[in-house]
């Protein structure tokens, strides 16, 4: 499972930065097309849309397999550390819930829907942009399990915890 | 009549609407919700979400799709996406003038058309006018030469884009949200819109010169979720198309009204209206024309229909 | 029960219980929207209608600023940009009391007015000053105070990422309009600041021993230009015409890119972790914000705005006491909760009750981000304030007594901001960005 979470990851930071090198480049480009050239073009700026989106939604899973996403902590870290691993877990739990709810299930149902219509400025299916949000979401499944099995295994049983950022 | 609207029976229909309360199209929806109301004895109650609060045109589709919500009025290039023939109704110069439009929304020939999305999850139950798109900008525009390197924004369409080259300038695909400062900074030169837009975003202000090119009239179109719809009884169904029917009418009465209290304003505000000869116009557009009616046997048939509803 | 009384209970009820467990406050606000807008929806509509959201959340090409500028201000940390800015800002603050602590506050307002982060500003800054600090005798306390008390400006000076959040979520907001608004609050800001850095230096007779020459003065303005020059390339272009705002930050992350490789302080080897990072930072702030336009939709599905709006006119209707209200409570917000997130929840309600009291949004949306910019150095939860006690190397509870005076005059400036339109709406006026 570690394994397969550092092959992700790795993926991930790949496309990541890929994405953040193509967008600034078409952005740019977009400026010098319209006002070097006067020819401005009907495709830079939906397409560096869809991009980010696409960089939003794998940078987030990225984020939730570091568990990096902003969080309020002060009161958790009130707790005894049973019960703080406890509130870890459970969150957890409830991210799985939300992505296999939302992501996963609505993500691949509103993506089926979209499979029939086109951009208007770019004429591919709306729907291949939509399925980031069902595939982003696996990812984020598989990273929360990740987690689980950390907390519980490494953290829980050895029982102790090391010094945790105050704010992540 | 008692309040019928607190009886279970009555469905509540949720109406998402991307214009203001002040748009004529929002006064024709409240009459006809009233109406609706009214003749089918409290059964259908209507809410219209005005300003695009739940989401633009394309998420209310979806919505609507989905019965989330149940209506929505949305611009015809939207339903382009799931049936390409939609792009007759919306081509540029095919309707003469405001009357013209009406015979065709009114008349029935659009039936056909309108009943092919049924597999989307959604009916098409008829078409408002939007009225002309012309372009503005700081001068006059009387012929294609002075659009020349002239940057002027349309939707995000490629369609749009190609339309505004053709006439002469350059298309530039923007967000509406961004126009007002991106033509004042000189980003553009100017827009194309109708009467009542150019005032409502006080675009006078900052491109005084509206020229009648008259070169779109894209309908917006009025749409339902096809389970709320099949599941109306037929004495229902017979009273909404009628009620539909009604309301299309009063709606281009209103929008001819809108059209003169907007155009007082802007005159008021320093604005021109120019009157322009559109052959030229109409000559450097055909080729998209043609691309569009070549396109399908469909898309043929309909624009031969409505050609042949013009005076 | 009114349907959406029941729906905004089950929201704020498990809001906060989320928010409070340690539950990512993206989830948390996503969890509690889906739940309540199970109260009004089926399932599959429910799950569609959220997946929608996130997606139509995050779509906008004004939202791509945001990348672009946190990935400018990465470059610029590294790039050797910061120091040349502090020491520029050297020559401008060292005739008053604490004069190294009001070059801290004028790099953190030249720092924050290119990257359009606060937090950026105080790491970088606040680090590289706080050893010069140090060494002339300044007590940490003090020289961090005025480093956290003096990041957020970079948050009102444009670019500012929550103003381009706020532009979004207020509808046709021109973010040009109120780039420029952001000007004189933020510039109030920080001269508040200065003035109690100079009174509580002079009390503790924190005198400059610095000289310079005259040739070395000059010499550290030229090697600052290139770096200031982005604030004129950024904000000239845009008034110019050249590029929208959006666009400006593309051309920003350019030419800081181009400036650190001539300085030689970036190696093109440097440069996949610097996107990394910038591309971790955008994901967090953005997904936050595709979840939120879940949470809006569910209340304008319910109409609860307008509920709240009626309630809170229901206990008066005299405009002072509204906007007393309204600021009173977004400064409890900003206690506990990041701007972008709190911008995203309040706006939607409290923008059109401002409205109809005939307030500009643009003057709104600068008074909300000048709320929230306090929230940002107050605890429990501040952002500006942690990291400034990290790179400061001390104790919240040390510098927390520090900054009561701050928080006071900077409360101060928020009043005038609050019932002094003219303060925000002046110059977007003046530069003809709105009537
Ligand atoms: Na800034
Ligand atoms: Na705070």
């Amino acid at each position: 499972m570690n394994k397969i979470k550092l092959i992700l990851d790795k993926l991930i930071q790949l496309f990541c930065i890929s994405l953040m090198v193509l967008m600034t480049v078409l952005v740019s480009w977009q400026v010098f097309t319209r006002y070097i050239f006067n020819k401005p073009s009907a495709m830079t700026e939906q397409l560096s849309q869809y991009l980010f989106v696409w960089l939003v939604l794998y940078g987030a899973a990225y984020v939730f397999g570091q568990r990096d996403h902003m969080k309020i902590v002060f009161v958790k870290e009130k707790l005894p550390f049973k019960f703080e691993i406890m509130a870890d877990i459970i969150q957890e739990i409830l991210i799985t819930i939300f992505t296999l709810g939302i992501m996963v299930y609505g993500g691949q149902l509103s993506t089926m829907k979209q499979m029939g219509q086109l951009d208007a400025s770019l004429q591919i299916p709306i729907g291949v942009v939509y399925s980031a949000i069902p595939i982003s979401g696996i990812f984020i499944i598989f990273y929360a399990l990740c987690n689980i099995r950390e907390l519980y295994f490494i953290k829980y049983k050895k029982s102790k915890l090391g010094e945790d950022k105050l704010w992540t | 009549s008692g309040k019928k609207s607190d009886e279970p029976k009555s469905k509540l229909l949720k109406l998402a609407f991307n214009q203001s309360e002040n748009h004529p199209q929002y006064k024709a929806l409240k009459e006809f919700g009233e109406a609706l109301e009214k003749e089918t004895n409290g059964e259908y109650t209507l809410e219209i979400s005005p300003n695009a609060l739940l989401g633009d045109q394309r998420a209310a589709t979806e919505l609507v799709q989905n019965g989330v919500i149940q209506m929505a009025v949305v611009a015809n290039p939207v339903v382009e996406n799931f049936n390409k023939d939609f792009a007759v109704i919306g081509l540029p110069y095919i309707y003469d003038n405001l009357e013209h439009q009406k015979e065709v929304f009114i008349s029935g020939a659009l039936d056909d058309l309108f009943g092919s999305v049924k597999g989307s999850g959604f009916e098409v139950l008829g078409a408002f006018t939007a009225g002309s798109r012309n372009i503005y900008t700081n001068k006059p525009v009387e012929k294609p030469a002075d659009l020349s390197g002239y940057k002027i924004r349309v939707m995000q369409s490629d369609t749009m884009k190609k339309m505004v080259d053709y006439m002469g300038g350059v298309g530039t695909p923007m967000a509406q949200s961004e126009v007002y400062t991106a033509v004042q900074q000189g980003v553009l030169e100017g827009g194309e819109n109708n009467e009542v837009t150019y005032v409502d975003l006080k675009h006078y202000e900052i491109a005084p010169y509206f020229s009648y090119t008259n070169h779109l009239m894209v309908p917006d179109l009025i749409i339902m979720n096809n389970s709320t719809y099949d599941e109306m009884s037929d004495e229902n169904k017979v009273i909404l198309k009628n009620l539909i029917k009604e309301t299309i009418n009063k709606e281009f009465i209103a929008w001819n009204e809108n059209v003169e209290a907007a155009k007082k304003i802007a005159k008021e505000n320093g604005a021109t209206f120019v009157d322009v000869s559109i052959k030229p116009f109409q000559e450097r557009v055909k080729p998209l024309q043609q691309s569009v009616i070549d396109s399908s046997e469909n898309s043929k048939i309909l624009y031969d229909a409505i050609r042949d509803l013009s005076k | 029960m009114d349907l959406a009384v029941q729906t905004g209970m089950i929201m704020f009820t498990s809001l906060p219980i989320l928010l409070l467990i340690g539950v990512p406050i993206s989830i948390s606000i996503g969890f509690s929207s889906a739940l309540s807008m199970l109260m009004v929806l089926p399932l599959d509509g429910a799950m569609v209608t959220s997946a929608q959201r996130l997606f139509i959340g995050t779509n906008s090409f004004s939202l791509l600023a945001i990348p672009f500028f946190i990935l400018a201000g990465n470059i610029m940390n590294r790039g050797g940009i910061a120091i040349r800015l502090i020491n520029c800002s050297k020559l401008i603050g060292r005739r008053l009391p604490g004069s190294l602590a009001q070059s801290n506050i004028v790099a953190n307002m030249l720092f924050g007015a290119i990257s359009g982060s606060g937090v950026a500003a105080a790491a970088a800054v606040g680090g590289t000053i706080a050893p010069l600090q140090e060494a002339e005798g300044y007590k940490p306390e003090f020289s961090s105070a005025v480093n956290i008390a003096s990041a957020p400006t970079g948050m009102l000076i444009p670019p500012s990422n929550t103003l381009i959040v706020y532009s979004t979520v207020a509808g046709s907001v021109s973010i040009s309009a109120l780039f420029i608004a952001g000007y004189i609050p933020g510039i109030l800001w920080g001269l508040g600041v200065m003035v109690i850095a100079a009174i509580m230096a002079k009390k503790e007779n924190y005198i400059s021993t610095e000289k310079t020459t005259l040739a070395q003065n000059i010499r550290t303005i030229l090697d600052a230009i290139p770096s200031l020059l982005l604030i004129v390339i950024v904000i000239g272009g845009i008034l110019k015409g050249v590029f929208t705002a959006t666009e400006g930050s593309a051309i920003a992350v350019v030419y800081c890119l181009m400036l650190s490789l001539i300085y030689k302080e970036i190696k093109l080897k440097d440069l996949p972790k610097i996107l990394m990072c910038s591309a971790e930072m955008t994901s967090i702030v953005i997904f936050m914000i595709g979840v939120s336009s879940m949470m809006s939709w569910v209340m304008a599905f319910t109409n609860i705005p307008q509920k709240i709006s009626i309630l809170l006119l229901g206990i008066t209707d005299n405009r002072i006491i509204i906007l007393l209200i309204m600021n009173l409570l977004m400064l409890i917000i900003g206690t506990f909760m990041d701007p972008t997130p709190a911008v995203l929840i309040f706006t939607p309600i409290f923008l059109p009750i401002a409205e109809n009291f005939g307030m500009n949004p643009i003057q709104f949306g600068i008074m909300i981000v000048f709320n929230l910019c306090i929230g940002t150095i107050t605890p429990p939860v501040g952002p500006i304030l942690f990291t400034g006690c990290k790179v400061g190397g001390i104790s919240i509870e040390r510098v927390f007594k520090r900054l009561l005076p701050f928080y006071v005059v900077t409360t101060l400036i928020l009043l005038l901001v609050t019932f002094f339109p003219a303060l925000s709406i002046a110059l977007p006026k003046m530069f003809g960005l709105i009537k």
